[in-house]
């Protein structure tokens, strides 16, 4: 049909409606103007309305109100997980590949394990694929940021995105956005814009409204349409998160390079030995604590053993001001997927450069090379440390020193940089005494980032010195030695020899840990230069002592120059009556103790500085003749460790408080002292008066004032006269200041609501958060703060289960999740817990069911229970079907308020709706006590009155007793109480009831018994599955799966089996009334004994009369006569009838002309009594004036 | 989970490791409990410590007269808010003695401080109810405190200037006369720094003043910002040592006082420990406290921190200006707590 088109509207340009626009439009009709103009039309008509439209009003706004929380994302953010879930074949890997080259400009093939990508200046993202196994749905659920649901229309809605949507919704709901794909298989428009919509709303329902959905259209050489791969990362890269609680309050790595630390030779002895292994990823959430606990969702939970921080491999280009990223700086970062880093197969290592890559690479090659240093360094310094130690006690065992250089031989790695390849390489050496020489400056330059040739001569200076004293000390030990005491001496040697190990590494620690302290919080030189006076001073007395050659002592002398200042505070406490060097030290570090601490150089080292050799000493022990032991009550150690438990804090002895200078000292804490500049109250009320400059007096006041000031400054201050006006501008930007502050909180206050207030004390606080912590480097930030979320970080840990190793899977998430405090530990745990209403089955008490709570995936054994009306926690056989109820299980210990859902199986895919049940965690502890019902039945054996004896309910005396005055009762419904135990038989007991009962009756006691948690708890272990069939994790089985597995099939109770029904007829006596009582009823109740009739006896039946035939003729002719009659006379009726009738008309019509007649006449005479009563009325009303 | 134990050796500090055990979960192992005495006073030199929850409710307790209920009550203030229910501890046994902090003194300055991190409210308070002095007890002490489910950062870094000092002179079984000689001899050092003292006396009679006679002298300063600083000093008990003057008592502890000035901070040294502990436990936040100097037991206790929460503190030395007259060092001690939140407390 042919559209005719319409005529288009003409403005109109001139005329009067055109004036007349054009004057609106000039004066401009604003909200105000109509106002103005009409105001009655904005009138207050009616107050409770104008109320109910406020209330409303106040209540859309409050409802948009979250609770606030202060905001910790750092200032450089982790990429943003981006999650691309989908049922198979629906194009997820495309979508992904597509979105790196738009954002690269690079083609990545294969997509395994995690890929980031730097996206914008302020931005980079990390793409993880999920599979179809519901654990990967369930563990990336958790540290999504963003979810891209892909979904193929040409299908519609699948099973998976469900479930994935309902997994997300408990673990926190992270951004989702749907991407329809698969849209080029409709042919028709209008199907396809009607699927469309279907879909949309349907995504609504489940997301929000007016959630986004992008649509793929086609593909184009099998790839997505460019436009639409730009359009759809646009929206991801301005996308704005909203903080999910359990991923804000617990670190956690999505791991993307994964490297087996594990000893070759260990390896090659025993494949199934446990790996130690070392993960890489940006960290994210929170701060991560090092040596905290770890889950690793389908392992199992792990102690870190070390954890540090690497340059960023993906970092975010610097702030210049540009508009966009330029080649260099798009960079790509998938060590799993072969990219940006290497790919770890398990005996070869591939490396894959693009070629675009490599001038950048090697430009930043120093830096690298500087994090191939410290990815070296697989142990922290104190391990290193220890280790040290150990290889020089085992090599001075022999008492030779062709022995020391003997260490033993093994493999060992070096890590080796390969400039050609890029690359770091772990050859495998046997270790000699040079190289582990070598190794040791070699890691100590390592560790010391400025390399500073200097400290390394001394430390080997340092050793040789040692070896030499280790030499010397083992032969004195030899030549003094006799038989008896040669255990003995070995393990003196060994307890020397360990700590002259340690000594210098320690005092080096030491020497290091200080220099960066002092560097990083920019103390002075002088102090440091103290420091290290004191510290050649202590090694000066170290080496007196030695030559004395004292063996006892000599452990405590190393143990001082180990720790230094903490000894000093340890020797308060120290006594020892043997030594006079001691008891000099003693009292020099008890007298000092205060004086030390307030000079301490670093308080931060007196603090934690040396905890690690504290332990260590305790280790050295003496023995005497290879059978005592040397019991020294008085040791340092081990008199604070004894010591009082008290938190009294002695004052320093040396103030004196009589001395007038000594409470001097403290004037100014009083409020009588004198008072800072800014708030002493002379000047504030000065300039209170210059500011206000009302009042005559103030001005004049304060001009004398300021002018004395000034005679003042004059006088004195007149060569810093440039320093005098800085003063003098600071104090007006501070009163200035001041001076806004107070206009602040006169006028803003008015309408700042609570809201406002906590809003603004939670942006104070992340200012805080963001600036304390600011200006640090990041070594020792990492100490106070733990790792911040953003930095790429290296976790080892020591104790990984081999087929972690030997099975790995890039596919399938390798997510670190951090423990919080106690969430470690095992123990009970109540939840509230709701059937999924898409599950078609309800759930039984006591099936294991499979639980994601936490970061955890595990098995455990529920209790279903619900709560009666008086408080009573009654097991549940079921869940019920459409409510809540609780549930009672063993597992990890979980912060209340985290939600879980529950599955019954993670093998296989079925069709139907997987997720089992929802819920969330109320509390952590056994304080609901569950009971199920339990009947006791017994039987009377005697009956007195209402009283009887009843056996076979207890066993004992003893159980009766406990029961006492329980109620009983009986089936039939007679109630009863438990009165007192029988001697015989044993368990009987005497009862009363509130009537008699029959030797026939049932008794039961009616009582709850307390249900035991059963302790299962087993963590679902699908990553340690062989590759491929990782969804195949299977735990215990229910009882019904065994039985069905098994071929097991309960033998019914005979009593349940169903049977024909048979019925005996009914026999019902008659009933009898006595014939008293029958006599007494009235008659309508008296039995009615009357006999049927029976035959009428022959003589009272009466004969027949037969007539004659004349008799016959005569009754004939009566009955013919008698018929005329009567007809005759019904004639003669009806003729008498009409004539009635007629006259009754007549007589009628008489009447009514009567009554018409009569109506005439009372007409008139009315009419004539009217005229004259008005006649009346008129001379009446005309006669009374005249009567007046 | 026998991974995440943690070992340490001798009696010392024993309820620093029982507290952050109980608070963190970690189990603790103490080893060699004296174990060369003769005496070792427990039956073996070896404690295993499996912390569980944190009931909390009404508990009774007769305590050791060896200790003072202030030992058991310092611990006690650092569990009481993260009970499962609010705490009422009924504590019985010497309220005063000298090796450990008064009930006076943690009701004035330790309240206050758990106050500053939101720990507050109606049911928050020491009552002493009955005085024992040091040999014999017979004192007792009703504690109560809420429970809270987090703690809120602080940033105490301005200690403010000392507005008035209060205090109480308890006396027990003596002359009602004490008490007043006390005061005296303490006001006359006080005043002259300032006028605003005011000394309570507190004698108590009958059944309320416990087995020994003794009496004692607590000092508060309270400062412009609400922190107070306290002394305290307490005549030697019966039979062990030599009696002291009442005058020379009040003289010696108003020195106590200016003493704990000079140090300074916001929280007092008998405190520092609760301060820090519940600056550890608060939310992810940039915490901030000025202390005077540390005293051994802090130190350790940061040592325990560590140990047991993996915290560091910043600590920073602050020295006094040239010309300023506001007494020692000062250290200001900052963290990011740890994000505890009270896994005892039950979701309704």
């Amino acid at each position: 049909m042919p559209f005719k088109k319409q005529k288009q509207h003409q403005q109109k340009h001139s005329g009067p409606k055109a004036e007349k626009k054009k004057l609106k439009k000039q004066n401009g009709s604003t909200e105000e103007d109509e106002r103005k103009r009409n105001p009655k039309a904005f009138a207050v008509q009616s107050a409770v309305r104008m109320a109910k439209t406020f209330h409303r009003a106040q209540d859309i706004k409050t409802k948009k109100h979250h609770v606030p929380v202060v905001d910790r994302t750092p200032l450089e953010p982790p990429p943003i997980v981006i999650v691309v879930v989908g049922p198979p074949k629906v194009g997820k890997s495309t979508l992904i590949r597509c979105l790196i080259k738009n954002f690269t400009r690079q083609k990545l093939t294969d997509i395994c394990g995690p890929v980031t990508i730097v996206s914008g200046k302020k931005r980079r993202l990390t793409f993880m694929e999920c599979n179809n196994d519901i654990n990967s749905m369930i563990d990336l659920a958790k540290v999504a940021d963003l979810v891209l649901m892909l979904i193929d229309a040409s299908f519609g809605f699948e099973m998976e995105t469900f479930e994935f949507l309902n997994i997300c919704q408990v673990h926190g709901f992270p951004r989702i956005m749907g991407v329809l794909t698969h849209l080029d298989a409709f042919k028709n428009n209008k199907t396809l814009r009607k699927t469309k919509k279907n879909l949309k709303h349907r995504f609504w329902t489940e997301v929000y409204q007016g959630a986004k959905l992008f649509y793929l259209s086609g593909m184009v050489y099998g790839e997505y349409q460019n436009q639409e791969v730009k359009n759809l990362g646009r929206f991801i890269s301005v996308m704005k998160f909203r903080p999910l609680v359990w991923q804000t309050s617990h670190p956690y790595i999505l791991a993307d390079r994964i490297e087996d630390l594990t000893d070759p030779e260990r390896l090659r002895t025993d494949p199934k030995c446990d790996r130690t292994v070392s993960l890489y990823g940006y960290l994210r959430g929170t701060h991560l604590k090092n040596k905290g606990q770890v889950h690793i969702p389908g392992v199992g939970d792990f102690q870190m053993s070390d954890v540090n921080f690497l340059p960023d491999p993906c970092p975010l280009p610097g702030t210049q001001k540009k508009r966009a990223l330029n080649e260099k700086e798009r960079l790509l970062y998938a060590p799993m997927a072969g990219v940006g880093g290497v790919v770890y197969d398990k005996d070869a290592v591939y490396i894959d450069l693009p070629a675009n890559h490599v001038k950048q690479l090697q430009e930043v090659r120093p830096t690298t090379e500087l994090v191939q240093s410290l990815i070296e360094t697989h142990v922290t310094l104190d391990a290193k440390m220890a280790a040290s130690k150990v290889s020089l006690f085992s090599g001075s065992a022999g008492l030779d020193p062709t022995d020391i250089s003997e260490v033993q031989e093994g493999l060992r790695e070096i890590h080796v940089w390969d400039a050609h390849t890029q690359t770091q390489r772990r050859k495998v050496v046997f270790t000699g005494l040079e190289e582990e020489e070598d190794d040791v400056s070699g890691s100590s330059s390592d560790e010391d980032d400025d390399g500073s040739d200097q400290e390394n001569q001394e430390e080997e200076d340092d050793l040789s010195t040692f070896l030499k004293e280790v030499r010397d000390k083992s032969e004195k030990a030899t030549k003094g030695s006799t038989p008896p005491v040669k255990k003995r001496k070995l393990e003196e040697m060994q307890g020397e020899e360990e700590v002259i190990a340690e000594a210098p590494a320690f005092a080096d620690s030491e020497d290091e840990l200080e220099r960066g302290e002092a560097d990083s919080e920019g103390e002075g030189e002088a102090e440091r230069a103290g420091d290290s006076g004191h510290c050649s001073k202590e090694s000066e007395e170290d080496s007196d002592d030695e030559e004395d050659g004292d063996e006892d002592d000599e452990s405590m002398e190393e143990e001082i120059g180990a720790d230094d200042s903490d000894e000093e505070e340890e020797q308060g406490k120290y006594h020892s009556g043997t030594f006079k060097w001691k008891e000099g030290l003693q009292q020099k570090a008890s007298a000092a103790f205060l004086r030390h601490q307030e000079a301490a150089p670093n308080l931060r080292k007196l603090v934690y500085g040396s905890v690690v050799e504290a332990e260590d000493s305790e280790e050295e022990e003496e023995e005497l003749g290879g059978l005592f032991r040397v019991n020294r009550p008085q040791k340092s150690k081990k008199v604070q460790a004894d010591a009082l438990d008290c938190s009294h804090f002695n004052p320093d002895i040396s103030h004196n408080w009589e001395l007038e200078e000594m409470l001097n000292s403290i004037r100014d804490c009083f409020v009588t002292g004198q008072w800072e500049e800014g708030q002493d109250a002379a000047t504030l009320l000065k300039e209170d008066g210059k500011s206000s400059g009302g009042g005559a007096f103030c001005s004049l006041y304060s001009e004398l004032k300021s002018e004395s000031d000034e005679d003042e400054t004059d006088d004195e201050d007149q060569q810093v006269k440039m320093d005098d006006e800085e003063v003098q501008k600071n104090k007006r930007l501070e009163k200035k200041r001041r001076l806004k502050e107070r206009f602040d909180t006169e006028y803003d206050d008015g309408d700042a609501t609570y809201f406002d207030d906590l809003k603004e004390e939670m942006q104070k606080q992340a200012e805080l958060n963001r600036a304390e912590f600011e200006d640090m480097d990041d070594e020792s930030r990492v100490q106070y703060e733990g790792f911040r979320p953003g930095m790429y970080v290296r976790l080892e840990i020591s104790s990984l289960p081999c087929e972690f190793v030997t099975n790995f899977d890039p596919h399938y998430p390798v997510i670190i999740g951090g423990l919080g405090t106690s969430e470690g530990n095992v123990g009970y745990l109540q939840m509230r817990l709701k059937k999924h209403r898409w599950y078609e089955r309800i759930l039984k008490t006591r099936d294991p069911l499979i639980l994601s709570l936490g970061w955890r995936r595990f098995q455990t054994i529920p209790l279903y229970h619900i709560e009666d009306h008086n408080g009573r926690h009654r097991l549940l056989k079921y869940t019920p079907q459409h409510m809540h109820c609780g549930a009672s299980i063993w597992g990890p210990i979980t912060p209340q308020g985290t939600g879980f859902l529950a599955v019954q199986s993670v093998s296989g895919v079925k069709a139907n709706f997987r997720i089992a049940a929802t819920g969330v965690v109320l509390d952590l502890d056994k304080s609901v006590t569950i009971v199920k019902k339990l009947k006791l039945i017994g039987y009377p054996y005697k009956i007195f009155q209402n009283t009887c004896f009843i056996k076979g309910m207890f066993n004992t005396v003893l159980e009766v007793a406990k029961f006492e005055g329980a109620s009983i009762r009986t089936v039939s419904g007679v109630r009863g109480q438990i009165k007192k135990a029988l001697s015989t038989p044993p368990g009987a007991f005497r009862a009363t009831f509130e009537d008699r009962l029959l030797m026939s009756d049932i008794v039961f006691l009616r009582s709850w018994y307390p249900v035991s948690i059963p302790q299962l708890y087993n963590p679902v272990t699908s990553l340690l599955l062989p590759v491929g069939q990782k969804d195949s994790w299977s735990g215990m089985r229910t009882v019904g799966q065994l039985k069905h597995d098994l071929g097991v099939r309960n033998k019914p109770s005979i009593d349940s089996l169903y049977k024909p029904i048979t019925r005996a007829p009914r026999h019902f006596n008659p009933l009898h009334i006595p014939k008293e009582l029958q006599k007494a009823l009235p008659f309508k109740s008296k039995p009615k004994l009357l006999q049927p009739k029976g035959k009428v006896p022959r003589d009272l039946k009466r004969a027949s009369v037969i007539r004659e035939p004349h008799e016959r003729k005569v009754a004939e002719l009566l009955r013919a006569l008698s018929t005329v009659h009567h007809y005759k006379k019904k004639v003669a009726q009806r003729a008498h009838h009409a004539k009635h009738k007629e006259f009754l008309q007549q007589k009628e019509k008489d009447e009514e002309a009567k009554m018409k007649r009569m109506k005439d006449a009372r007409k008139k005479l009315y009419r004539i009594m009217g005229q004259k009563d008005q006649k009346k009325q008129r001379s009446s009303l005309k006669g009374t004036p005249q009567d007046d | 989970m026998a991974s995440h134990g943690l070992t340490y050796e001798g009696c010392n500090f024993l309820r620093q490791r029982l507290v952050l055990s109980a608070l963190s979960g970690k189990r603790v192992k103490i080893k060699n409990i004296r174990s060369k005495d003769d005496e070792p006073g427990l039956r073996g030199t070896v404690l295993v410590y499996q912390p569980g929850l944190l009931y909390g409710g009404t508990v009774e307790h007769d305590c050791n007269p060896q200790r003072s209920i202030g030992y058991y009550l310092e611990a006690l203030l650092m569990l009481g808010p993260f009970m499962k229910s609010p705490l009422k501890a009924t504590l019985r046994g010497v309220t005063n003695d000298l090796t450990d902090p008064t009930v006076d003194l943690l009701k004035s300055t330790a309240l206050p401080v758990m106050k500053k991190f939101g720990i507050d409210g109606e049911g928050f308070d020491i009552k002493v109810v009955k005085r024992g002095m040091a040999p014999g007890g017979g004192g007792e002490v009703v504690f109560t405190c809420p429970v809270r489910k987090t703690v809120r950062p602080v940033q105490l870094t301005d200690p403010g200037k000392i507005k008035r000092i209060r205090g109480v002179a308890y006396s027990v079984r003596v002359s009602p006369q004490m008490g007043n000689r006390i005061v005296e001899s303490a006001r006359g050092i006080l005043n002259q720094f300032l006028p605003d003292i005011y000394i309570y006396t507190d004698h108590m009679k009958g059944a309320n003043s416990g087995k020994s006679p003794g009496f004692g002298l607590t000092l508060v300063a309270e400062t412009l910002n609400g922190y107070f600083l306290s002394a305290e000093m307490l005549s030697t008990p019966q039979g062990q040592g030599d009696p002291i003057l009442p005058e020379d008592l009040g003289r010696n502890c108003a020195k106590l006082l200016l003493e704990e000035i000079y140090r300074g901070g916001c929280v007092d040294s008998s405190n520092q420990s609760l301060a820090l502990l519940l600056m550890t436990l608060g939310q992810q936040d940039v915490s901030k406290v000025l202390l005077g100097p540390l005293s051994p037991y802090t130190i350790e206790f940061l040592r325990h921190i560590r140990d047991f929460f993996q915290i560091m503190f910043k600590i920073e030395v602050q020295k006094p200006l040239e010309d300023e007259r506001k007494g020692g060092d000062k250290v200001l001690m900052t963290c990011v707590g740890v994000g505890y939140s009270n896994i005892s407390k039950t979701l309704k």
